[in-house]
């Protein structure tokens, strides 16, 4: 059905009631008039044949006087005739109703005239009545008058009839009215504000234009929220990547898991998966192959675990798998190495075979946590144990473990506090001339100061740092801090020092590095800071490492090679970067007493003299030590001979007394 | 909401219109060949027209209704026919139903001799119908002194039970049904339509020129259905005597047989077997 606009239907509605209104009066009235037309013809008619019949059958007597009382009867008992008149063949009136006044010569309409349209308006009906004498016919005149008064009342009581249903009828149609405008409009309406207030039941097509249009736009419009309530439910709660659950859902799932064993005891597994090396594959296949691979590994995971198991998305590669209903922990192993085998299957990518492999980690519930954060803590511990133990396996969570790794996040706290509250300190070790004695250089080397728990040595703190960014920091801090120094020292007596500094492989490849340099050699005499590197700069990315290497040379600071011996002591790095100084490791030097070692102290010396470059023997702790490298040739030593490495103050004041007394 | 608009307009428009048929009133007195009539109106063939009968015991009758306008047609002969052309000009005959073939009848208690010598008779007619005309007809055919005639006007209704006397003479102007009673008391049957050889009498449906043209349509159905009675008259005329001899006095089925044979039907079929030529 089509719609209409409210002002159409309500424009329409009205002339609809007008027209049916006025239309059904005017037939009420017309057939009113009728009826009355109708019974009136008839009554006249039957009034006029009774009359005519008795006036035939009495008439003939010829005694008028007889036949008055009748007449004066009929006239008298008669509605609608209230005079009567006869005349005889020569118009002599031989009987009257009116007898004082009698009407005279109207001229009134034959009776077979009589038509039901003009009865009420004819004032009187004439017709014959024929009689015989024997065979021969002789005529009388009858007129008959009409009682107005009669139809007078007819038609008032017909106008009262009229107007009382008229009055029902405006009753009716406004009844009808109010129905239309119910039906159309106000329930409509309101079934349109339960709409946009439940958005339950889309109602039905409205008839009015206006409301159908308000109706739709609802519909849509609540279509489109649903449409939108539930991507944005699907986006909170799924990763988009791989479909899987994301955190967010995760941790409200180990909830309800946690919520479902309080009242029904049942243990879960949380699985920590980790990708091997995963950002390898990022970095040299690029991030678009990368999420294919992970989306192979959201596959695989699914098919490994059971029906029920939940597998979601948490990080970049990483993963958490669910178990729920994990009695025994066999189940868990179950599925552990059900993933570790099908990781194991090399899977093919862009015409290409990979294998790819996994580190997991699993906390227990309730052993192992009884919140979701802890659960999740704890089964990112036991998977980093797992990378610690070499990759490609799993490890539960335990709780010797569980204090390792507090004890790490604890130290990486305090490094980080340090250098917020300059608790780091540098130390300096000299480096003291093989012939003269004299301390002509030096090692800074940074110590911890807690203020609770005093000198924290760097191996405590050192590798953890070098395991995050942290080292970057530190780094950071030591040449800015050294950098310090070098400034105090260069209108002092220790102008002449020099000062190495260690920056780890980490930082050296720190693309800020150069330009960080840069600033602290405009402060300083460039020539006095020298930069101890170990062998382990090289083994990522060599081409980048000598490139730094250059960049560092080109700012016209010196380099030392640390520890040279331990490592790889690859003869072609000697070759290829432009080292300065070597640093003969300690455990070479403790050596010096057998034939051996002195052979290694005394090749590493002789290929340096070879190659021009400075030699420093770290760890000199005895005089004999001290001797057979000055026969060695070696030109610098370092080592607890001298001094141990000494706060800047004691440093300061030790270069004043050995290199003056010298 | 459909509904209501579509009953709405249905209210509206049925309030507003008016029938298709007027109804159709037809004055037709007690005469066996108005038979048709009876028939019709009794298997409602009629009423399927929209026509209903006014029956009346006498011509007279109906002459006195039509005349005041009360029927729209009447069944009559051709005197009432001139009689009502005062009042009603434009009256025509629209259907031409029957001749009467001694179904208009004089009856006596004397023969014609008899009546010739007689000082005085009483006769009794319907003085404004056909009766007038047949009795003039037989005064003149067999020379009565009319001054010897005393006329008596009533109704065939009340004729019929008029008993029989043979004191006096009586002649009885008389038409069927009204004769069989009659007949029975002892009356004779002296003259009839049959063996008349001046007057002829015609009943037919009578209405005005104005009216017939205005129901053309349904007048022409209706002497469809008066052409089919008459042909199941002839058919089943046992049938057609169950229904009708209520509107015939309740004569037996003998005297109804024998008065179907009083007339001659006015029709395309029964034409050519018609003594009308």
């Amino acid at each position: 059905m089509r719609s209409l606009s409210i002002k159409y239907f309500i424009l329409f509605a009205v002339i609809f009631l007008l027209l049916g209104t006025t239309l059904t009066l005017f037939q009420f009235y017309k057939n009113s008039e009728k009826n009355i037309s109708k019974l009136l013809t008839n009554n006249i008619q039957t009034e006029i044949l009774n009359m005519k019949h008795y006036l035939k059958t009495n008439l003939n007597k010829n005694n008028i006087n007889e036949l008055i009382s009748h007449l004066d009867s009929i006239s008298s008992s008669s509605k609608s005739i209230h005079n009567i008149h006869i005349f005889n063949e020569k118009k002599l009136s031989i009987y009257a109703t009116e007898r004082v006044s009698p009407i005279l010569n109207k001229e009134c309409t034959p009776i077979s005239k009589i038509t039901r349209k003009e009865v009420l308006e004819e004032e009187c009906y004439s017709f014959n009545i024929t009689l015989y004498n024997n065979l021969t016919p002789y005529f009388f005149t009858s007129e008959v008058y009409i009682d107005k008064q009669y139809l007078h009342q007819l038609l008032k009581q017909q106008t009262i009839i009229l107007i009382s249903y008229y009055a029902l009828l405006v009753i009716l149609f406004f009844l009808l009215l109010w129905i239309m405008l119910k039906k159309t409009i106000i329930v409509p309406l309101e079934e349109l504000r339960q709409f946009a207030y439940y958005s339950n039941t889309t109602p039905k097509k409205f008839f009015i234009n206006e409301i159908e249009s308000i109706r739709h736009s609802l519909s849509m419009t609540f279509a489109r929220l649903k449409k939108e309530q539930e991507e944005l439910y699907k986006l909170s709660t799924k990763d988009t990547l791989s479909g899987l659950y994301n955190r967010m859902s995760l941790i409200d799932k180990i909830e309800w898991l946690i919520a479902s064993s309080d009242r029904d005891p049942k243990k879960f597994a949380v699985i920590f998966f980790d990708l091997d090396n995963f950002k390898t594959i990022n970095d040299s296949q690029g991030h678009v192959f990368g999420d294919k691979v992970l989306q192979n590994i959201s596959n695989i995971l699914l098919k490994s675990v059971r029906d029920h198991d939940i597998v979601s998305r948490v990080g970049g590669d990483e993963f958490v798998i669910l178990l729920p209903s994990c009695e025994k922990e066999t189940i868990v192993v179950n599925v552990l190495e059900r993933i570790k085998e099908e990781l194991a299957k090399p899977f093919h990518l862009d015409d290409h075979s990979y294998h790819l492999t996994a580190s997991m980690g699993v906390s227990l519930y309730p052993r192992d946590g009884k919140d979701s954060q802890t659960l999740l803590k704890h089964a990112d511990i036991a998977m980093y144990r797992s990378k610690e133990l070499g990759k490609n396996t799993y490890h539960f969570f335990t709780e010797s473990l569980n204090r390792t790794i507090e004890q790490k996040i604890a130290m990486q706290n305090l490094i980080e506090t340090s250098l917020q509250n300059n608790y780091f300190e540098l130390y300096f070790q000299p480096k003291t001339d093989v012939i003269s004695g004299k301390i002509v250089a030096c090692e800074a080397l940074i110590r911890l100061i807690d203020p609770k728990k005093g000198l924290i040595p760097p191996d405590m703190f050192i590798p953890l740092a070098e395991e995050s960014s942290l080292i970057i920091a530190i780094g950071e801090w030591v040449v800015l801090e050294s950098s310090r120094v070098l400034q105090k020292w260069q209108h002092s007596d220790l102008q002449d020092i020099k000062m190495s500094i260690n920056i780890s492989a980490k930082h050296f490849n720190e693309s800020n590095l150069i330009s960080m340099l840069q600033e602290v050699c405009k402060k300083i005499d460039k020539s006095r800071l020298d930069i101890e590197l170990t062998e382990s700069v090289f083994v990522n990315n060599f081409e980048h490492t000598l490139e730094t290497i250059k960049q560092v040379k080109a700012l016209g600071l010196t380099l030392s090679l640390d520890d040279f011996g331990t490592g790889y002591s690859s003869l072609s790095y000697l070759k290829n970067i432009p080292f300065d100084t070597l640093k003969i490791d300690k455990i070479f030097i403790d050596d010096l007493e057998s034939k051996k070692g002195k052979s290694f102290v005394n090749m590493i010396i002789n290929i340096a003299n070879s190659l021009e470059l400075e030699v420093v023997a770290e760890g000199v702790e005895e005089e004999k030590q001290l001797s057979y490298l000055q026969k060695m040739g070696c030109n610098t030593y370092q080592g607890y001979l001298c001094s141990k490495p000494l706060p800047l103050a004691e440093f300061e004041a030790l270069c004043k007394r050995v290199n003056n007394s010298n | 909401m459909k509904y209501l608009f579509l009953f709405s307009l249905f209210f509206l428009f049925t309030s507003c219109t008016q029938k298709a048929n007027e109804k159709i009133e037809i004055v037709v007195n007690s005469w066996i060949g108005y038979t048709p009539f009876f028939y019709a109106q009794e298997k409602s063939y009629l009423k399927n027209l929209n026509i209903e009968l006014i029956t009346t015991v006498s011509l007279g009758e109906s002459y006195d209704i039509f005349s005041v306008a009360k029927a729209d047609m009447l069944t009559a002969t051709q005197h009432e026919y001139n009689a009502l052309k005062k009042d009603f000009p434009s009256l025509e005959p629209i259907i031409l139903i029957d001749k009467s073939f001694g179904g208009d009848m004089i009856l006596s208690n004397r023969t014609i001799k008899e009546l010739q010598k007689s000082n005085s008779i009483d006769v009794y007619l319907e003085i404004d119908s056909i009766n007038n005309e047949m009795i003039q007809e037989f005064t003149n055919k067999y020379h009565l002194d009319k001054d010897k005639i005393n006329y008596i006007n009533k109704d065939q209704s009340k004729i019929k039970d008029l008993p029989y006397s043979e004191e006096s003479a009586i002649i009885i102007v008389t038409y069927s049904p009204y004769n069989i009673e009659l007949l029975k008391t002892g009356y004779k049957e002296l003259a009839s339509t049959k063996n008349s050889d001046t007057i002829i009498v015609i009943d037919a449906l009578f209405a005005n020129h104005e009216f017939a043209k205005k129901h053309q349509k349904r007048l022409l159905q209706l002497k469809a259905v008066i052409d089919r009675s008459i042909q199941e008259i002839k058919t089943d005329p046992k049938a057609v005597y169950l229904l009708t001899k209520k509107y015939l006095n309740n004569i037996s089925y003998t005297e109804y047989k024998k008065s179907l044979k009083m007339i001659q039907w006015i029709n395309k079929l029964d034409l050519e077997k018609s003594t009308i030529k």
